[in-house]
């Protein structure tokens, strides 16, 4: 099948396709270009006419099982579906730079051994191993003020003071009034 | 100086005569201040007025008074040197010394610019690589941080640092899931993790950097004296670009040694905690220094938000020494850039420390840490004792003007002014006099200060702005306390420490209310008490001008250009010390509010970095499932904005939810996707093909 002939629906699935892998920092600018164009081919090649996805579902479809396989196989799984060991291969590719160091290796089905050996040392460790202690909160004794602040949160509503206002309203006119009646 | 080589053997004898000293100075000048003002008040008897003019002004020149006592005897400890510093029990490095205890540098942060922590522990790392002793050294971020796209970034920005300093194993990062109780409740939850594999905890601020060297220099001051639960550094406020960056910066680095060592000088062993840029020692603090409880009516109530003096205060009590090393170099923090983020700070503090009254009243507190909580309440209740203290001066002047022309009695009201001036100008010496200290103290050593003529020029210059300011801090001080006391609550947040103008709208928001203060205290002074005006008018400008006094102290325009003429320098102006160089790095500058949400979807490695931290469940509920499909459908059809922060978090934090969300948003066809990704897809595939180039 000739590579550089694919239909005008496929172009943007192709950009998607270089996009995406070149999110992963392919550095060789022909490799990226080489597996952009072997992935859209083949994705192209399994798409069946009347399928509900678009031509760039299709092609990523395929791009991200084969990125997430080759991660989960450097990182010891052979599982296609197992998103944990694809993420920590990925993690392992990033952090030890294989993509500078082995530029033409990304996606090789038998990637160079020091790769894989590189890959397989490589652990990002967000904390040392746990050593569990409890703390325990001591009582502390606030004196005389903590009780008297208890008694008043225990005992005061606005109902209280609603009633001991209108008390010492009824006071102060009472008051008012004999003033206004006798003394003044 | 006497030798010191343990802190056990700090003569008690010494204790006591430098508390009584201390005590005998702040007492004897309020006692004289407390008699003028009664000389003032008392001709023509004392109205019950007066006496609670007097019941106010005994806390407010106690709090002067105590001030001054304390600068005093920190020039007076300076001039003559201290034998009683604890970094001086250090012995002499030599080559077969065992190496510090283990030590874990903590960094708790919470939405801070991940550019400028990361940069300060690159170079924090750095520092101590160079030391023989870096291997007793461990590092984490512990992060609080509740918005999405800073958790993303921080944990790129780690993984970016560990593998570029290869420091995986040396440098930890710990985000927690919920957020409790602050700061304080960020380190208890680190002490649970990994607090039994350590023998030292260095906490330190998001901003703060300190040279490797202070590190092990701390360190190996705990190995040496097993009773020091807790050693504080002073650290200096660098890198000021706003004015009131600079302002901060230079007051603390010319009267801040002053009260540092006066501070020492009377509480010895029994110093405070700061909260950071100390060094503790892991196992008192897990046993003893959890945070009680305090008195209170709901559980919100009853935590503590100001921890830090606690403490210190419950260290002291399991019979540990808390000691202020003031002398010690190469540790540093930031100060807030503008007026409204200084304020935000203080309103935590304020009622962080109003919630530390009930500890003076703890029968197991120690007398130096009542002190410590004392000041630290006075602190903020002056301010509104202050204005009270105004009033009531008005009120009082008024009755007895009036008093004095109906009864003809003018002539009795002539003897105060003279008593009035003296104390006055008592005042006026005791609030500027530490600043004299510090300025005498340095003159002789002025160069990084620009020389004596412009260190001079920059203390007048301090000066004035601090006399307009204060009215302004006094205003919203009282707010504080006042809602406060009221027990409105306020969540911790963080600091806004990059440089940033304040707007006109900000500022007229917020600076709106002591202006209008301003206005309505003028009208009220030239009704009624016209001749009090000239005594009130510092207070009154600060007020009328608090709009564009934040604004102009926000500015790093005028703060540069003074920098640029040689006023308000410090010495890490003139001479940047290695450990604060690269510290500039503008943060991650991005068109998207989303953009790490963004990095992690489109990213394969982003992505990874971040599931692969994840703890994954191996059973998840349907419905937990079922609610993140929803999430993410939502998420890609109608863009971020379509979902909560809660939401954002919910699926930030499942690990399979978040390897799904990578791959469908690749796999989802254009026409299926929002305009947000499509745009930030376009601008991702550009930015990655540029890096390519």
């Amino acid at each position: 099948m000739d590579k550089l002939s694919l239909p005008p629906e496929w172009n943007a699935a192709c950009v998607r396709v270089e996009d995406y892998l070149r999110a992963h920092r392919v550095s060789s600018r022909t490799h990226l270009l080489q597996l952009t164009l072997d992935m859209t081919a083949a994705a192209q090649a399994e798409y069946r006419e009347g399928s509900p996805e678009t031509p760039v579902q299709a092609a990523l479809r395929l791009a991200t099982a084969r990125t997430e396989m080759w991660f989960s196989l450097l990182a010891g799984s052979d599982s296609s579906t197992d998103t944990t060991a694809a993420s920590r291969g990925r993690v392992a590719y990033f952090v030890t730079e294989c993509n500078r160091r082995w530029p033409a290796a990304f996606l090789d089905p038998s990637p160079p051994p020091e790769m894989l050996a590189a890959i397989r040392n490589a652990t990002i460790q967000a904390g040392p191993a746990l050593e569990f202690r409890s703390l325990v909160r001591k009582e502390i004794d606030y004196g005389p003020m903590e009780d008297i602040a208890r008694e008043t949160w225990d005992q005061f509503s606005w109902g209280h003071v609603l009633r001991a206002f209108a008390i010492w309203v009824v006071i102060f006119f009472a008051a008012y009034g004999i003033w206004l009646r006798f003394f003044s | 100086m006497r030798p010191f080589l343990k802190t056990e053997a700090l003569p008690a004898d010494v204790v006591t005569l430098r508390r009584a000293l201390f005590l005998a100075t702040g007492g004897g000048i309020l006692l004289a201040g407390g008699f003028l003002m009664f000389s003032i008040l008392s001709p023509g008897g004392v109205s019950a007025l007066e006496w609670i003019l007097l019941g106010l002004f005994i806390p407010l020149f106690a709090q002067i008074s105590f001030g001054f006592a304390i600068a005093f005897w920190g020039f007076a400890i300076l001039l003559r040197g201290d034998s009683y510093q604890v970094m001086r029990t250090l012995p002499p490095n030599s080559p077969g010394d065992p190496p510090p205890g283990s030590t874990a540098v903590v960094l708790p942060v919470f939405n801070e610019d991940p550019s400028r922590i990361f940069a300060g522990l690159e170079n924090m790392f750095r520092s101590i690589s160079a030391t023989p002793d870096s291997h007793s050294f461990d590092f984490f971020v512990l992060s609080d941080s509740n918005v999405p796209n800073r958790w993303i970034e921080e944990e790129l920005a780690w993984v970016g640092l560990c593998k570029r300093l290869n420091a995986f194993g040396r440098i930890f990062y710990r985000k927690r899931r919920v957020p409790i109780h602050g700061k304080s409740g960020n380190i208890a939850d680190f002490c649970r993790r990994w607090g039994g594999r350590y023998r030292y905890l260095i906490i330190l601020d998001a901003d703060s950097v300190m040279e490797g060297e202070t590190l092990v220099r701390l360190a190996r001051a705990m190995d040496a004296n097993p009773r020091v639960g807790v050693i504080q550094t002073q650290p200096s406020i660098v890198r000021g670009a706003s004015l009131l960056q600079r302002l901060i910066q230079f007051t603390t680095r010319v009267a801040g040694p002053v009260f540092a060592a006066g501070s020492n000088f009377w509480h010895l062993d029994a110093g405070n905690y700061w909260g950071h840029n100390a060094i503790i020692r892991l196992q008192p603090f897990m046993e003893h220094c959890v945070l009680p409880e305090i008195p209170g009516s709901t559980a919100a109530n009853r935590h503590i938000m100001s921890h830090d003096t606690i403490e210190a205060a419950l260290m002291r009590r399991a019979g540990f020494q808390v000691w202020f090393a003031y002398l010690e170099p190469g540790s540093y923090e930031e100060g807030p850039p503008n007026l409204l983020e200084s304020l935000k700070r203080d309103r935590r503090w304020c009622q962080g420390n109003l919630q530390h009254f009930w500890f003076l009243f703890a029968p197991s507190t120690s007398f130096a840490n009542r002190l410590h909580i004392f000041f630290g309440l006075m602190a903020y209740l002056t301010a509104p004792m202050l204005i009270l203290f105004m009033l009531a001066s008005a009120v009082d002047f008024h009755g007895r003007q009036h008093y004095a022309v109906l009864a003809d009695r003018l002539a009795e009201m002539q003897s105060a002014p003279r008593a009035s001036l003296l104390l006055l100008a008592v005042t006026v010496c005791l609030l500027f006099l530490p600043k004299l200290f510090g300025t005498v103290l340095l003159i002789r050593k002025a160069s990084p200060f620009g020389g004596p003529v412009l260190l001079v020029a920059s203390g007048l210059l301090e000066t004035a702005l601090s006399i307009l300011l204060a009215p302004v801090l006094l205003y919203f001080y009282t707010k504080f306390v006042v809602l406060g006391l009221l027990g409105i609550r306020v969540a911790w947040k963080s600091q806004n420490r990059s440089s940033s103008a304040i707007p006109f709208a900000d500022a007229l928001r917020t600076f709106g209310e002591p202006t209008v203060a301003g206005v309505l205290a003028t009208a009220a002074a030239v009704v009624w008490t016209p001749q009090l005006i000239p005594w009130l008018s510092p207070i009154l400008v600060g007020w009328l001008l608090a709009i564009p006094l934040a604004m102009a102290t926000s500015s790093e325009r005028i703060g540069l250009w003074l920098a640029r003429i040689g006023l308000l320098q410090i010495p890490e102006e003139s001479e940047l010390p290695a450990i604060l160089t690269g510290l500039d790095a503008p943060p991650n500058a991005s068109p998207y509010s989303h953009s790490g949400l963004l990095h992690v979807a489109l990213s394969p490695y982003a992505n990874s970095v971040h599931a692969s931290m994840l703890r994954r469940s191996t059973v998840k509920a349907r419905h937990k499932e079922a609610y993140l499909t929803s999430l993410r459908v939502r998420l890609l059809s109608g863009g971020p904005e379509n979902l909560s922060r809660r939401e954002l978090l919910s699926l930030l934090w499942d690990a399979e939810a978040v390897a799904l969300l990578h791959r469908e948003v690749w796999q989802c066809a254009d026409d299926n996707l929002h305009s947000w990704w499509r745009e930030g897809m376009k601008q991702f595939s550009e930015a990655s093909a540029l890096r390519d180039r």
